[in-house]
C-alpha cells in the first residue's frame, strides 16, 4: 500500500467517496468515535457525513479533533488509512472543517485551475 | 411683609414683559371645560391694581386642584407668562410658570388698595365673550377670552378669531409659502439642535435649528442671533407651539433632509406661543428601516431606525484635524431583524447618553456609512430619542423581553479582523499600481496581504525628541546635548525612533512602503529603544532581528498619495497599520471572491 503515498492523493469529502473507489485519497474531518479495538475509527467531514476509518495496526493513541487521513477508497466506502495526520487544536488556530470543505468544493468545481493529477507527480 | 411688584399689572396687561413680577392672587374662578381639562381664571392684584384677565395655563393646574396652597389671598411670583392679544384689543396674560411665594395664611388678607385696571380686565367671568366660538371649542373649554381657540379634528383652515399674534387662520405647514407673510401654524418640534457659533471674517454669529413638523407635512426653522436668546429657551423638542411670521426661503438641502422646498427663519416680527393642547398634532413622523436592510441601502443615505442598545462603550475624547476636541461614544443596536449596527454619537449627545437597562433608541436622520461594513452615526442634524414611546419602542421592547435577550446579533459593523481602521478596502498591489491609487487629490487606503522581501536596515532608527507629544529629530550639538527645533529646547537624551523602508511583495507586484515607529516595531518584533541599543552594542543580534523579520507575510493597511519633493512627483505608500493574517477571513474572502468571479 506503500504506492498509494507516491501518487498524487485527491483531497475528497464523504460525498466524493463513491466516485474514488480504489484510488488514492485524503481525506479531512473531525474524529467522532474510535472502535473499541483501535482499529478503526469514524469520522465527519464539513458537510456532517460521517465516513469509516480502517487501520493495519491499533492505534496507540488517543484521537480528537481534526485528522487528515491517506489511503484509498475500500468497495464498502470506507477509507483504508495508510498514515494519518493529527491536527492538533492545542496548537495554533484550530481547524474549520466546515471552510474546509468550501475550499474543497472550489477545487472540484474548478479542476481546469488546480490540475493536482498531473503526470509528473511532486 | 411680602412685596409686590406695583405697576406690573399695567405692564403686563400693557404687553410689556416683566421680569418675574411677584402679585397676590385675589379670585380664582373655574371656568367648565366640558369634557377637557379645567381651565382657570385668576384675579391678580400688584398692590395697585387687579387685573383678572390672567389664566393659569393647564400644566398648572395641579396648584388648584391638588393641595390647597394657589388660594385666594396667597401671594405668587410669574416666572414665565405669556400675553395674548385679542382681536378686540383685549389681552390676557397666560401664566405658564409660578412659584407662591407666601400663603395666604402669612399673608393675611388683601395688600394694599388695588383698584381694577380698566385696560383690558374683563371682570365678569367670560364663558363665551367671543361670538365666533364654535361648539367644538368647549371639547378644551377655554372661555375664548384666552387667544388659544382650539382647532380640532383636521379643519386646518378654520375662521381663529384670536389666534395668537392676531394674524388669523393657522395654516397647514405644507402651505407655507414666501409670497405669503401673514400666517400662523401649529406644529410641534421634533428636533431641536445645539446653539452653534460661528467666528469668520464678516463677524460673528451663533444659530440654532429646530424641525417642526404637523398634519400637513415638516419644516425646517432657523434662528440666528438674537432669536436664539428670544426662542431658544423656550422651545422645548416634544412640545407644541403657534409659530409666525418667520422668513420662508427655498430650502438648502445641504443641510436637512426634510421633505419641503421652503425653510424658514426667524425674524424680529416672529412669534413662537406655547401651545397646550397639541395632542392631534403629530409627533415624530419616522419611517424606520429594519436594520437588517441596511446592508441594502447606499452609504452616505440618511434613515431613521429604532432597535434595543444592546451595549455602550465609554465615551472616548478625539482631536481632530482642526485640532478641535471632540466627544464620541459607540452603541450597538439590534432590532428584530437579529442583525447589529454600531452607532456612533457626537458631543453633547454623546456625553449624555446612558445606555443602561438596554433601552430602546430610535434615531431619526442618522447617517449610514460603510465603515467596517455597514454602521451608522448621528450627525447634528440627526434626533435621537430614548425610549420613546411611540408603538415601534413597545413592540420592540416586547420582543427583546421575550426573546432578544436571549439573540448574539449578526453585526453589520466589522469590528475586527480583516478590515483595519476605515474601509476594508482590499487590493492586491498589481490592482495599486494599476488603479493609480494614490494619483487623486486625496490620500488613498487599502488593505492587502503581502510577503516582506526586504527590510532596509541602514538608517532605519533616527535620535527623536524625548518629549512626550514630540517626535521631530533632534540636532546632537555634539556636546552631550540634543536639541529639538520644534520644542525649542535641549536635551541631555533622546529616544530611538523607527522609520522602515521595506519592499512587500504578492503574486502579482511588490511595492516599497515605509513603516513608522509602531508598524515597525510590529514587523521586527522588538521595540525601537531595544533596537537601537542593540545597533551600537551586538551588530551581529542586530542583523538576526532583520534576518528572522523577512519573508512574514501581514495584512498591511497601507495609505498611498502623490507627493511632491523638489519638483519631483513620487507615490508614497505608508504602512498604518501591520496585523497577522487571519487565515480563516482570508480564506472565507478568497472563496468569496472565486464564487463571484465564477458567476460572472
Amino acid at each position: 500500500m506503500s504506492g498509494v503515498l507516491e501518487v498524487p492523493k485527491t483531497r475528497i469529502n464523504a460525498s466524493m467517496l463513491s466516485q474514488y473507489t480504489n484510488r488514492a485519497v485524503c481525506f479531512v474531518g473531525r474524529v467522532e468515535k474510535v472502535h473499541p479495538s483501535g482499529k478503526s475509527f469514524t469520522v465527519s467531514d464539513g458537510e456532517g457525513k460521517v465516513t469509516t476509518v480502517e487501520l493495519n495496526e491499533p492505534l496507540d493513541e488517543e484521537l480528537s479533533g481534526a485528522v487528515e487521513v491517506v489511503g484509498m477508497v475500500s468497495n464498502k466506502g470506507a477509507v483504508m488509512a495508510t498514515t494519518y495526520t493529527l491536527l492538533r487544536e492545542d496548537k495554533g488556530i484550530p481547524f474549520d472543517v466546515e471552510l474546509y470543505n468550501e475550499a474543497l468544493k472550489v477545487i472540484h468545481d474548478f479542476p481546469q485551475y488546480y490540475p493536482f493529477e498531473g503526470t509528473t507527480s511532486g | 411683609m411680602t412685596k409686590l411688584t406695583e405697576g406690573a399689572v399695567e405692564a403686563l396687561s400693557r404687553g410689556n414683559s416683566f421680569q418675574d413680577p411677584v402679585l397676590q392672587l385675589v379670585n380664582i374662578r373655574k371656568i367648565e371645560a366640558g369634557s377637557g381639562p379645567a381651565r382657570f381664571r385668576l384675579m391678580m392684584s400688584d398692590g395697585l391694581h387687579t387685573m383678572s384677565s390672567f389664566m393659569l395655563s393647564t400644566q398648572l393646574n395641579h396648584m388648584i386642584e391638588e393641595g390647597n396652597n394657589l388660594v385666594p389671598n396667597c401671594v405668587c411670583q410669574l416666572k414665565k407668562t405669556v400675553t395674548n392679544v385679542l382681536k378686540d384689543g383685549r389681552r390676557v396674560v397666560v401664566i405658564l410658570n409660578m412659584d407662591i411665594v407666601a400663603s395666604a395664611e402669612d399673608v393675611g388678607g388683601k395688600i394694599g388698595e388695588p383698584t381694577p385696571f380698566f385696560e383690558g380686565q374683563n371682570k365678569a367671568a367670560q364663558s363665551a365673550p367671543n361670538p365666533a366660538v364654535r361648539p367644538l371649542q368647549q371639547q378644551n373649554g377655554h372661555d375664548a377670552g384666552r387667544s388659544f381657540n382650539r382647532d380640532f379634528g383636521k379643519k386646518a383652515p378654520s375662521a381663529m378669531p384670536s389666534t395668537p399674534g392676531g394674524t388669523g387662520k393657522i395654516v397647514p405647514i405644507a402651505s407655507l409659502n414666501p409670497y405669503q407673510s401673514k400666517w400662523t401654524i401649529r406644529a410641534r418640534v421634533t428636533n431641536k439642535s445645539s446653539i452653534r457659533t460661528w467666528s469668520n471674517s464678516r463677524g460673528d454669529g451663533k444659530l440654532f435649528n429646530i424641525e417642526i413638523v404637523d398634519e400637513s407635512g415638516e419644516i425646517r426653522v432657523t434662528g440666528f442671533n438674537q432669536e436664539v436668546d428670544k426662542f431658544y429657551g423656550l422651545i422645548e423638542t416634544g412640545k407644541v407651539f403657534y409659530i409666525s411670521k418667520c422668513s420662508l426661503k427655498i430650502a438648502n438641502k445641504q443641510y436637512s433632509s426634510l421633505k419641503n422646498d421652503y425653510e424658514m427663519t426667524l425674524n424680529g416680527d416672529s412669534t413662537i406661543i406655547p401651545c397646550d393642547d397639541g395632542g392631534d398634532v403629530p409627533t415624530v413622523q419616522c419611517d424606520f428601516i429594519s436594520i437588517g436592510d441596511l446592508e441594502s441601502r447606499e452609504k452616505d443615505s440618511i434613515v431613521d431606525v429604532i432597535g434595543v442598545c444592546k451595549s455602550v462603550d465609554d465615551v472616548t475624547r478625539l482631536t481632530t484635524k482642526t485640532n478641535r476636541e471632540v466627544s464620541k461614544r459607540t452603541l450597538n443596536l439590534m432590532d428584530t431583524s437579529g442583525k447589529l449596527v454600531t452607532v456612533t454619537l457626537w458631543g453633547e449627545e454623546a456625553e449624555n447618553f446612558d445606555g443602561s437597562g438596554q433601552p430602546i433608541v430610535a434615531i431619526k436622520g442618522a447617517k449610514l456609512s460603510d465603515f467596517g461594513g455597514r454602521s451608522l452615526s448621528a450627525s447634528f442634524s440627526s434626533t435621537l430619542m430614548v425610549n420613546p414611546d411611540i408603538p415601534e419602542a413597545h413592540m420592540l421592547r416586547g420582543w427583546y423581553d421575550k426573546e432578544g435577550h436571549a439573540m448574539d446579533g449578526q453585526s453589520l459593523t466589522e469590528m475586527r479582523g480583516g478590515g483595519g481602521g476605515g474601509n476594508t478596502n482590499w487590493k492586491s498591489l498589481s490592482d495599486v499600481k494599476n488603479e493609480h491609487l494614490g494619483h487623486g487629490d486625496k490620500p488613498d487606503y487599502y488593505s492587502c496581504i503581502a510577503t516582506i522581501v526586504y527590510l532596509r536596515k541602514e538608517n532605519c532608527l533616527y535620535q527623536a525628541c524625548p518629549s512626550q507629544e514630540c517626535n521631530k529629530k533632534v540636532v546632537d550639538q555634539q556636546n552631550g546635548m540634543f536639541r529639538c527645533e520644534k520644542c525649542d529646547k535641549e536635551f541631555p537624551n533622546f529616544k530611538y525612533r523607527l522609520i522602515l523602508a521595506a519592499n512587500i511583495a504578492d503574486y502579482g507586484d511588490n511595492q516599497w512602503v515605509t513603516c513608522f515607529q509602531e508598524s515597525a516595531e510590529a514587523i521586527l518584533g522588538q521595540n525601537a529603544t531595544y533596537l537601537g541599543q542593540l545597533k551600537d552594542s551586538d551588530e551581529a543580534a542586530f542583523d538576526e532581528i532583520f534576518q528572522r523579520a523577512n519573508f512574514n507575510t501581514f495584512v498591511f493597511r497601507n495609505r498611498v498619495k502623490l507627493e511632491t519633493y523638489n519638483d519631483e512627483s513620487r507615490i508614497k505608500a505608508t504602512v498604518m497599520e501591520v496585523k497577522p493574517v487571519d487565515h480563516r477571513e482570508y480564506s472565507k474572502r478568497l472563496i468569496m471572491d472565486l464564487r463571484k468571479l465564477a458567476a460572472q
